[in-house]
């Protein structure tokens, strides 16, 4: 019960950076009907934006007074998803509006979005290094335990990483649940031409998704620096687990990518209590996403995120 | 650094501070003349701190080989940069061997790269000084012109398994999937099942960013000892969620997880990892004082991880091409350079630079290292170890 409890904690720590990122999968994906393929770099920039500002107001960190460390971290967080919203409004600007005022192809949107994830990879590599063991200041004893539900041990980085994580989540909610701009973008992914007919602005709607789902995903990237460690090519990977999440929980819904992402990250981590190797853990996790689309061809709560949300 | 000049192409720069045509002062050799070793190793990627430590050795050689002024003739090393992996290694390769004034290459660096390109350097019988690349297959896989100044993964693994059978009943051996990685890890596994020691298996991708569940899996197995099979960047991640769960037995690693990249990404959490190598500790060993010194001169931050063992492939190559230039009377070829490699018998600063037929160090040394403080400190040669 112990272990299990201890797995599904580091699910549960996983799965809500995995949501984090479905989250603008999903959001691009109401809008546009596309799949941003280069948000797993957003994801990245993020990590490095924040890095940029711990580094320039604390240097290694080891000074810090303990006081200012909340302060520190807010001042990363929020840092690194202000760069990745940039970004993210860029990429739309630059990759995707043009072709989408010239009525390109979906194809042509895919193969722009390609090609911008390796810009920014390489662009972020140029600038800070190609190490891919770049990490945070080690501001406070990071595994120290606070508490022990059932005997698992839960630890302040997995607390600071959840619950930023979960108040993202419903802040997001909310948004598109109660304000104007949520409503204009449940109206567009419901029904673009009619919604424009109704006096709803779609570029500026749509740049507006991009910089939401730009500041979720640079948050994320900023929380996966402070657990693990964090270079230029570290978008690659959750960003296609981030996909598949989205893609798990229902594309184009908000909560479902929220569900879909914590799934897949527990999922993951509790491949080695049923004693599979680790090495089959992407395996185990992708048969998983299969099995579900099987019988949920629409991922777990369907369809588009006019509806669901 | 501008490192590919050559008398008879255009558009190659001049070598710093080595202007073309005779310096003059070097009477009975051609020091018009220039010929060309190539370096194939990790510049860019994620293992390239490893390559920039090789690549560093093997510049210093070639610099100290031109200043000395006894070569008869002028040296330039061009890298070619494979990124570590085996799938640039082939276009890395080509780059060396389609470039006709190349006449041995110090490397390739990694084992996996080694393995995609072994046969092809072979067949144009380019001659080959890895100054690193330790998987055991290495040598029996018909790479004729392959040879290495390090011992194998085989009696690295070999001797590293005997050193924790002497001491644990319980070991967990985990490894990355890599040639490498996998490769001494399987003797890991093999020696210590032969001592009677119980072991359990894992695997993770070489590309893994959260070690959470594998270190939880090794914590909750309550073995006494760890084994990782891998390289420095994963093994700093690895500690580092190894110290995030708990984990209180002895952890170790192989030469590949033995760097500065290990230090500072684990921090304090590698602290207490150990590390058997085949090199050398090129900051404190007295063979190697000199170099250590010139080599602080000239990059500005002291020799790391295969900078020595580097330093001595490049020297090994250097001779050897010295001595064909002599035999063939200033007309060496690859096939010349090859077979004056295999003759070769001189002191190195890691180990006696003299190989066997199948292209192994004639005697190797294996040393055990450990992270104290923050600092990965030589503790002595292996099978010295208690």
């Amino acid at each position: 019960m112990t272990d299990f409890m201890n797995y599904l904690i580091l699910g549960l720590t996983r799965g809500s950076m995995y949501a984090l990122i479905a989250l603008g999968y999903t959001l691009v994906y109401g809008v546009l009907q596309l799949i941003n393929f280069a948000h797993s770099e957003v994801f990245m920039s993020g990590a490095f934006g924040s890095y940029a500002i711990v580094h320039l107001l604390v240097g290694d960190g080891k000074a810090t007074p303990s006081w200012a460390v909340p302060l520190v971290l807010l001042a990363g967080m929020v840092s690194g998803a202000l760069l990745a919203a940039v970004i993210a409004w860029a990429l739309e600007r630059v990759a995707y509006r043009p072709l989408r005022k010239r009525g390109a192809p979906k194809l042509a949107f895919l193969i722009s979005a390609i090609g911008a994830s390796f810009f920014l990879s390489q662009l972020f590599g140029k600038l800070f290094g190609r190490l891919t063991s770049n990490s945070f200041p080690e501001f406070f004893d990071q595994n120290a335990v606070i508490f022990k539900p059932f005997g698992a041990e839960v630890r302040v980085l997995q607390i600071v990483i959840v619950a930023s994580a979960v108040a993202m989540m419903i802040f997001l909610d909310r948004l598109v649940t109660l304000t104007k701009l949520g409503r204009s973008i449940r109206a567009i992914s419901e029904d673009a031409p009619t919604a424009a007919l109704m006096g709803i602005d779609i570029d500026k709607t749509i740049s507006r998704t991009f910089v939401i789902g730009g500041l979720l995903g640079g948050a994320a990237g900023f929380l996966f620096g402070l657990n693990f460690s964090f270079g230029n090519t570290m978008g690659f990977i959750p960003g296609v687990k981030a996909f598949a999440a989205a893609v798990l929980g229902g594309i184009g819904n908000i909560r479902g990518a929220m569900i879909g992402g914590l799934l897949l990250g527990i999922v993951e981590n509790l491949v080695p209590v049923v004693n599979i190797d680790t090495k089959w853990t992407d395996v185990v996790a992708f048969v998983v996403l299969v099995l579900v689309l099987m019988f949920r061809p629409t991922g777990i709560l369907g369809e588009r995120l006019g509806r669901a949300a | 650094m501008a490192l590919s000049a050559c008398s008879n192409s255009s558009d190659d720069n001049e070598g710093p501070g080595l202007p073309g045509g005779s310096t003059g002062n070097n009477p009975g050799g051609n020091a018009s003349k220039t010929y060309k070793i190539g370096w194939q190793g990790p510049l860019s990627g994620d293992n390239q701190q490893l390559g920039i430590n090789e690549a560093n050795g093997s510049r210093l050689a070639v610099k100290e080989a031109n200043d000395k002024g006894d070569l008869g003739f002028k040296l330039v090393m061009v890298e070619s940069d494979d990124v570590g992996t085996a799938d640039k290694a082939p276009a890395a390769a080509a780059k060396l061997l389609q470039d006709a004034d190349i006449l041995g290459v110090v490397g390739p660096a990694f084992s996996g790269p080694t393995s995609a390109t072994g046969k092809t350097y072979a067949a144009a019988n380019m001659g080959l000084i890895s100054g690193s690349a330790t998987n055991a297959t290495l040598t029996s896989s018909g790479f004729t012109t392959f040879h290495r100044v390090v011992p194998t993964d085989g009696v690295e693994g070999t001797q590293l398994a005997e050193w924790l059978a002497k001491k644990f009943k319980t070991v967990f051996v985990v490894d990355d999937t890599s040639t490498y990685g996998k490769g001494v890890a399987d003797v890991v596994r093999k020696t210590l099942t032969e001592k009677g020691v119980k072991i359990t298996n894992q695997g993770v991708a070489a590309n893994t960013q959260d070690y959470g569940a594998i270190a939880q899996r090794v914590t909750q197995s309550k073995a006494e000892a760890l084994f990782y099979g891998g390289y420095d960047a994963q093994s700093a991640l690895f500690a580092k969620a190894l110290a995030a769960s708990g984990y209180k037995g002895l952890k170790m690693t192989g030469n590949g997880g033995k760097s500065s990249v290990f230090t500072s990404g684990a921090g304090a959490a590698g602290n207490g990892w150990y590390f058997a190598c085949g090199c050398q500790d090129a900051t404190t060993a007295p063979e190697s004082k000199a170099f250590a010194e010139a080599y602080e001169k000239m990059f500005n931050t002291p020799p790391s991880t295969y900078s020595p063992e580097s330093y001595d492939a490049t020297n090994a190559l250097i001779a050897a091409l010295k001595a064909a230039v002599k035999t063939t009377n200033g007309n060496p070829t690859r096939k010349s350079v090859v077979e004056e490699i295999d003759k070769l018998d001189i002191p190195g600063i890691t180990t006696q630079l003299k190989f066997a037929d199948n292209g192994e160090v004639a005697n190797a040394t294996v040393n055990l290292y450990t992270q104290k403080d923050g600092k990965i400190v030589m503790l002595g040669k292996m099978q010295d170890q208690a």
